[in-house]
């Protein structure tokens, strides 16, 4: 069944014209998404503009393809660029920039390219062949189920992702005000609009999405920006040797059972299953003494668990309508775009749609292997690009994806003030993922809340009536209230004193970490 | 910011200065704020007839409550020390002092932008914005050092604006001369 489809699916994506989108969508993605600075979600962002005029299918086509391909640009970045990235990159940037330092930068780029090959085709497969099975279990959910479900992402998003929960939490509340701007869907009343009457639309979600990407990006590193030359490391060395290969294969495997469970379960994405990869192939490693100084393993792994949890996100959101990482947020208003609403329905009413989609995550992944080691030198290229440049650049697409939208100079306007917020907020360590997540999945929840109160005539119990809802509750509970009891448990929590001090430490090994690599 | 907060500034990375008052504080009293607003002005939202118990102020409420006490919470971390760590970048010095008139040129120069569109096209707008951030961001302020971003964010704009205007068919006011230079497209 599930293969038939994918085969129809494979029929309409082999077409030349939509192989050619597919093509454009990889270049495209891996070019921005190499570019320092810039992560998975905002290459997405930025990019949405270019699929607007397609039809849904050659956009959806080009957009995996855009997908897929800033997944890939992001680890060459961590791998030669002498600085932290991205935090699902963090894992990579580890051993594969020391591996770089060494004069094995080819080794790595290999080892992360042809890993993320080996788990997106993986979690790929595992994801046509889950989201049929997983339709069935949907289509018998509740709206208070649904509400359960957005309840959860939320929790978890806040609580997983920045460097407290409380910061997580505020930055959610300011994606679900942005989400209340506007006409109330259910009855028609305009919400918090100020009286502009541009905002009884509501607050563009790629308004909202590229202003704290990228706009806040620019602004924040503007505030401080590196300077002296950019150094990039060359790509020196083999390719794979045969060793390679024999260290790398199981951590390949081993770092895609990581990710894909964790991109399906709304746990923030690719941070978690990175680090446990890193973590698992250095207590698993015959190498030990290699870590640290560049081992192969601590590269193929997490990188394999970045590209696994990728295809995992879609998971959820196909099935459910439910985002789970700030880019399936936005992947998600890219289909409302297209008037397509992500659900259980989905299959049955796009189904060749849904597939064309899935056999061109196929062809992205496996054009991004023949084209990503051939053209490193393009890429590193990239790297070289002068800061100034790069993030006047920056602006200038965001400008071009907010006006594009509605041609309203008001948006860029609001563009600009969300920007500045997107740049206090990484000033404050408040994680900007959850924001983008309130604001698209805050109206679903609030409808899914609604219809189910609706329907119980106002009885609250409705919301704990199914096993279900009471389950995924349960675990949002959990998630919310497990850091505060394991605090507790631990014993009291430091001191400021004692905070400023840990602070101090850690920037004293960062600055001998800078020097070693300015000297190098 | 004034010159002598700058100086302070220059002497000791921003996010770990002890005693020193947080910005963050504001970020969290403007959220509780944030907070009472959405609570005060979901009263004035209008419930039609033909709603049933749970209308469109409860989710405001909600969300209003939640800004509140997450607000109010953060504003007492914070008190008692608790400081976020500032994000890292491949292009973030986390030992710089802030750069406030860059910040402030940016903000100016993408608001200016944004005025300019409908009157000179987007590729002039955006080549002129293009100019005055990378300008800023070199670090040397002169005439001079000017005229290479502007030419850059020129040719960009209008590489831009050709290909997603002529091949994309997307709306983008390109301003008299490149209207008129591509009107045989």
């Amino acid at each position: 069944m599930a293969i038939a489809d994918l085969l129809g699916g494979f029929a309409d994506a082999l077409t030349p014209v939509n192989l050619l989108f597919a093509l454009l969508g990889v270049l495209l993605g891996t070019a921005v998404g190499v570019l320092p600075g810039i992560g998975p979600a905002m290459t997405v962002a930025l990019l949405l503009p270019a699929t607007y005029v397609l039809e849904p299918t050659s956009a959806l086509i080009m957009f995996a393809g855009i997908y897929y391909g800033g997944m890939y640009g992001g680890s060459t970045t961590s791998i030669l660029l002498n600085t932290p990235g991205e935090s699902a990159s963090i894992m990579t940037a580890l051993e594969g920039n020391k591996m770089a330092k060494a004069g094995r930068g080819s080794a790595a780029l290999a080892t992360a390219a042809i890993g993320s090959f080996v788990a997106g085709t993986i979690a790929t497969l595992l994801l046509a062949l889950v989201a049929p099975t997983l339709v069935q279990v949907a289509i018998n959910v509740t709206t208070a189920d649904y509400f359960a479900l957005a309840v959860l992402a939320f929790v978890a998003v806040a609580s997983v992702l920045g460097s407290s929960p409380l910061r997580g939490l505020a930055a959610l509340c300011l994606g679900l005000y942005l989400g209340l701007v506007g006409t109330d869907v259910l009855s028609g009343q305009e919400r918090f609009t100020l009286g502009i009457p541009q905002l009884s639309d509501g607050i563009d979600v790629v308004v909202v999405a590229v202003a704290l990407f990228a706009v806040g990006e620019a602004l924040y590193v503007a505030s401080r920006l590196r300077k002296g030359s950019v150094q990039v490391i060359d790509h020196k060395g083999s390719w794979m040797t045969r060793d390679d290969w024999r260290r790398s294969w199981k951590p390949w495997l081993r770092g895609t059972a990581y990710g894909f469970p964790f991109g399906v379960m709304p746990a923030g994405g690719a941070e978690i299953p990175t680090f446990l990869s890193y973590a698992t192939e250095k207590k698993l490693t015959k190498h030990p003494e290699e870590f640290g100084h560049g081992a192969i393993e601590g590269v193929a792994g997490p990188e394999a668990a970045n590209n696994a949890s990728a295809a995992g996100v879609l998971v959820p959101l196909l099935t459910l309508g439910i985002p789970t990482s700030a880019t399936a947020a936005i992947i998600l208003a890219a289909f409302q775009g297209y008037g397509i609403q992500p659900g259980p329905t989905l299959l049955t009413t796009e189904g060749p749609l849904v597939w064309a989609l899935i056999a061109s995550l196929f062809i992205g992944n496996a054009m991004l292997l023949v084209l990503n080691l051939p053209l490193v030198g393009l890429w590193v290229k990239l790297l070289r690009i002068p800061r100034p440049y790069l993030y006047a650049g920056i602006l200038t697409f965001a400008s071009l994806g907010s006006f594009a939208v509605n041609a309203d100079p008001l948006d860029l306007v609001i563009l600009l003030a969300l920007g500045l917020l997107g740049f206090a907020m990484r000033r404050f360590g408040w994680p900007v993922a959850p924001a983008v997540i309130g604001l698209i999945l805050g109206p679903i929840a609030e409808t899914n809340l609604r219809r189910a109160l609706a329907i119980s005539d106002g009885d609250l119990s409705v919301l704990v009536d199914s096993w279900f809802s009471r389950v995924v509750l349960a675990l949002a509970l959990l998630a919310l209230v497990g850091p505060v009891v394991l605090r507790a448990v631990r014993g009291r929590r430091a001191t400021p004193a004692e905070v400023d001090q840990a602070q101090e430490e850690d920037r004293e090994v960062q600055k001998a970490a800078n020097r070693e690599g300015w000297g190098a | 910011m004034n010159e002598a907060e700058e100086s302070v500034a220059a002497e000791t990375p921003v996010a770990q200065r002890p005693g020193r008052f947080n910005g963050e504080l504001v970020g969290a009293v403007l959220l509780a704020a944030l907070g009472v607003y959405l609570l005060v002005d979901a009263g004035a939202i209008a419930i039609p007839g033909s709603s049933n118990t749970v209308g469109p102020r409860f989710f405001p409420y909600a969300v209003g409550g939640l800004s509140v006490a997450t607000g109010a919470l953060l504003a007492l971390r914070v008190l008692r020390g608790d400081r976020g760590p500032a994000d890292d970048g491949e292009d973030v010095d986390p030992d710089a002092p802030t750069d406030w008139r860059a910040v402030a040129v940016i903000s100016v120069a993408f608001v200016a932008h944004a005025l300019l569109i409908n009157v000179v096209g987007w590729p002039l707008a955006v080549a002129l914005m293009f100019a005055a951030v990378a300008t800023t961001l070199q670090g040397r302020l002169t005439p001079q050092a000017a005229v290479r971003p502007f030419l850059v964010g020129l040719t960009v704009g209008c590489v831009v604006w050709v290909v997603f205007v002529k091949a994309l068919n997307v709306a983008l006011p390109g301003g008299v001369v490149l209207e008129f230079l591509t009107s045989w497209f």
